[in-house]
């Protein structure tokens, strides 16, 4: 809960017109949740893919939305732009941006993982049904992503599709939970300007039981 | 055309660094009426213009990842880091040494964790107390008036506590804790671990025309209104203010250039823009490069009179090289924190509380099967802004799916959890230390380092022993401990260099033929060359760097002005 009150010694304009500049190194991406996401969707799609190719970007479309659709508190991940978003990022980490601060398993690569995941999953539909995944019927998709979801689960032959699938799942939730549909859903409240910090909320204290009266600045002060 | 450039003009100081310790510099010594050039190998860094506070991570490429200058990502000012282009070291066989090197305009000050704590009296004589490392040449007490005003002019945020080898400081108030904090801080009460408010660099009123933090929780991006403590925002100004101060970036520091007399007489650097040397003259050389870039300075300036490199008639340039002793990653999951109301939960860019070492008396007792302590730091719950990667690996906790539930899954569990890492205090050791690596050279023409580093059982007992406390206060605390480190990857201790705190290698001593620095931090060898960044440290305590820098660098500055002025160098 933000406390507007303000103190007498901040020139308050000049603050906000710091911390609210737009720098010059910002700029609009490709792939923006929303608007963009679904205007792109609407005419079309006018987002070019450049790690995926186009057979590869369909079928991540589809499979974005199987892990996050829309229900009637948010978006679905194509909403959000997380097909895009996939995209763009894996093509950063392969054209060698640097190491990919989260995906310390070093010697290989998401996109490669992603790649893999994608190819199996149309060998697999190709086998069963003779399509591939995007061709295949609701059932079909489900009934495939059903063995290899719950990595824990797998049967022997399916393990490391499972393991594959869980990077692509990493992938969509980092997408969504990045973008502002899934910065809102979560609720992530916070990276704005505050008055005044004023700790933890008082229905959050009773949920955890605690409280401040506990002297937590003296630690002396507890001893018996 | 001469392809040295050489100014007649003589500054009273070269200070070569703008970090902690240079910038410590520039503030004494221009204050006090010298001027000073100061040399950065990094380019100009605006803070207030510069700073990513606040921006959101589908404002900006890739959601911050993969930035090519900055390997923290894009949000990050650490420009640099462990693997610099054209700028190489070497380890020898068995050492794995990661040397971070921040190229910009105040250094590691712009992302640091503003964590200020000051070292303790045992911490300046530990060898004294219990009979391993070296003892410093001063005493706490030496450096207390340092520590008070270091803090009076940044500001640092705590509370008196009056805790055993844990000096209380001159602080601010501190905020409140945020909700899993207190959690934590009740299972400590349990477990008779103090748990405190912690001691951060950030503002929590307003001084010196800084307004007071505003709780955006990105402090490690630098504060674009100046209310955490950096270099560039907290002392080159004022430095600059006073008309004494000219700041030369793209200055890559070579050597010392020393006269027939042995003393120092100008710093030689490579211009990073035209690749052409420049030689500044000054009666007086501060070196604050960082403790490593400080030793293969000195290890590059090789004369007649200093012919293993300037300072090191000792052999002891390089020596007893000293990271801090890490582990991370030890988080738990809380039930109890699952889907709590949402609030805000930011605050500052950093704990509110933390624990300091408490186990004193037990290892005087012999209890422990390790000697020096740690402090423990932790985090979770909301704060800080989602990051991509912050979702991965979601199959360890919701054993996988995809859909609805899956989503919402995310959203229940996003926030419960908190993680415990240690900061300890590792011994010096003969088998770790830099020197140059006669086989290469960096873009600039400089011979590299090459890393000698190796942790002992020591360190290693004490990373087990921190990874069963965490352990102990997840439990009490109703969680479910999540890691599993164990002896066959040394508790994952975290590697040398890796949480860049890296000290010693140029150390102080009260025997000229033990240590290259006296009590003063002035060179036994050239008296008019001072060092005043992490390299004269003897020790490392649990206590991390910063804040010992700039009080010893503002000790040693005084010195060395008292000394000019009393042409005594």
């Amino acid at each position: 809960m933000e406390n507007k009150k303000q103190s007498g010694s901040l020139n308050r304009r000049d603050l906000l017109k710091v911390i609210t500049a737009a720098p010059a190194a910002a700029m609009v991406v490709p792939g923006l949740a929303g608007e963009s996401a679904v205007a792109a969707q609407e005419s079309g799609g006018g987002y070019q893919p450049k790690f995926f190719n186009t057979h590869e970007y369909q079928t991540v479309t589809v499979l974005s939305d199987w892990i996050i659709p829309a229900d009637e508190h948010s978006g679905s991940a194509t909403q959000a732009g997380v097909p895009e978003f996939m995209d763009d990022w894996l093509n950063a980490e392969e054209a060698g941006g640097g190491p990919p601060r989260h995906h310390r398993r070093v010697s290989a690569t998401m996109g490669t993982e992603a790649l893999g995941s994608l190819t199996w999953i149309d060998m697999e539909c190709n086998r069963l049904h003779g399509n591939d995944f995007v061709d295949c019927s609701r059932d079909q998709q489900k009934q495939i992503l059903d063995r290899i979801a719950y990595p824990g689960k797998a049967a022997p032959e399916d393990v490391n599709a499972a393991a594959a699938f869980s990077r692509v799942r990493d992938l969509v939730l980092g997408g969504y939970f990045s973008s502002k549909m899934g910065i809102e859903y979560l609720p992530y409240l916070g990276n704005h300007y505050v008055e005044q910090w004023n700790g933890c909320p008082e229905p959050d204290l009773e949920r955890l039981g605690v409280s401040y009266s506990e002297d937590w600045r003296n630690w002396k002060s507890t001893d018996d | 055309m001469p392809q040295v450039i050489r100014s007649p003009k003589v500054y009273d100081a070269v200070i070569v660094g703008s970090g902690a310790g240079g910038g410590m510099a520039a503030y004494v010594l221009t204050k006090a009426g010298a001027k000073c050039l100061m040399l950065e190998a990094g380019d100009w860094y605006d803070t207030a213009k510069e700073s990513t506070m606040m921006q959101w991570p589908y404002q900006v490429p890739h959601r911050g990842a993969f930035d090519r200058k900055k390997p923290n990502g894009y949000f990050d000012p650490g420009y640099g880091g462990w693997r610099l282009p054209g700028e190489p070291y070497t380890n020898a066989p068995g050492s794995n040494w990661m040397w971070w090197r921040t190229r910009a305009l105040g250094g590691r000050t712009n992302h640091w964790g503003r964590i200020s704590l000051r070292m303790g009296p045992y911490d300046f004589k530990p060898f004294t107390r219990d009979g391993h490392g070296f003892d410093w040449p001063i005493s706490y007490e030496d450096l207390a008036p340092y520590y008070d005003k270091t803090e009076e002019l940044i500001g640092v945020f705590g509370t008196a506590e009056g805790l055993e080898n844990t000096p209380d400081g001159k602080f601010m108030p501190p905020p409140r804790p945020r909700c899993y904090e207190l959690m934590i801080q009740k299972a400590c009460r349990k477990l008779g671990i103090p748990c405190i408010p912690s001691r951060l660099s950030i503002i929590t009123q307003s001084i010196n025309g800084r307004p007071h933090c505003h709780y955006c929780g990105q402090c490690g991006r630098s504060c674009a209104t100046s209310s955490n403590f950096s270099s560039p925002t907290v002392l080159i100004p004022p430095a600059m203010a006073t008309g004494n101060l000219e700041v030369r970036c793209n200055a890559m520091g070579r050597e010392v250039i020393v006269g027939h007399d042995g003393l120092a007489q100008a710093v030689s650097y490579i211009d990073k823009k035209t690749r052409k040397e420049n030689q500044v003259r000054a009666k007086i050389v501060v070196l604050a490069a960082s403790t490593c870039e400080t030793a293969r300075i000195l290890l590059n300036s090789k004369s007649p009179t200093h012919p293993n490199g300037l300072g090191n008639s000792s052999g002891y340039v390089g020596k007893y090289l000293m990271d801090t002793v890490g582990a991370d990653g030890s988080d738990g999951f809380f039930p109890a924190m699952v889907d709590m109301p949402p609030h805000n939960e930011d605050g500052v860019g950093g704990m509110h509380l933390y624990m300091p070492w408490w186990n004193y008396q037990r290892q005087l007792r012999h209890e422990l099967p390790f000697s020096r302590g740690f402090h423990i730091e932790f985090g979770g719950g909301r704060s800080g802004m989602p990051d991509v990667g912050d979702f991965f690996g979601s199959d360890r906790m919701l054993g996988g799916g995809y859909g609805v539930g899956l989503k919402r899954g995310v959203k229940k569990m996003w926030g419960a959890f908190v993680g415990f890492s240690c900061r300890g205090e590792m011994i010096p050791n003969e088998q770790s230390y830099c020197e140059i690596d006669k086989d290469l050279v960096d873009e600039w023409g400089i011979p590299v380092l090459k890393f000698h580093y190796h942790f002992t059982d020591e360190e290693i007992q004490m990373v087990k022993y921190a990874r069963e406390t965490f352990r102990e206060i997840i439990l009490t605390a109703g969680g479910q401990p999540l890691e599993n480190y164990g002896p066959g990857d040394n508790w994952g201790i975290a590697q040398g260099g890796a949480i860049i705190h890296e000290v010693g290698a140029c150390r102080m001593g009260a025997d000229r033929s033990t240590s290259v620095l006296n009590a003063n931090c002035q060179a036994w060898d050239c008296k008019n060359l001072f060092i005043t960044d992490g390299a004269p440290f003897v020790s490392n305590a649990d206590k991390n760097p910063t804040l010992s820098i700039m009080a010893l660098a503002w000790r040693t500055s005084e010195y060395a002005a008292d000394q000019v002025r009393k042409r005594n160098v």
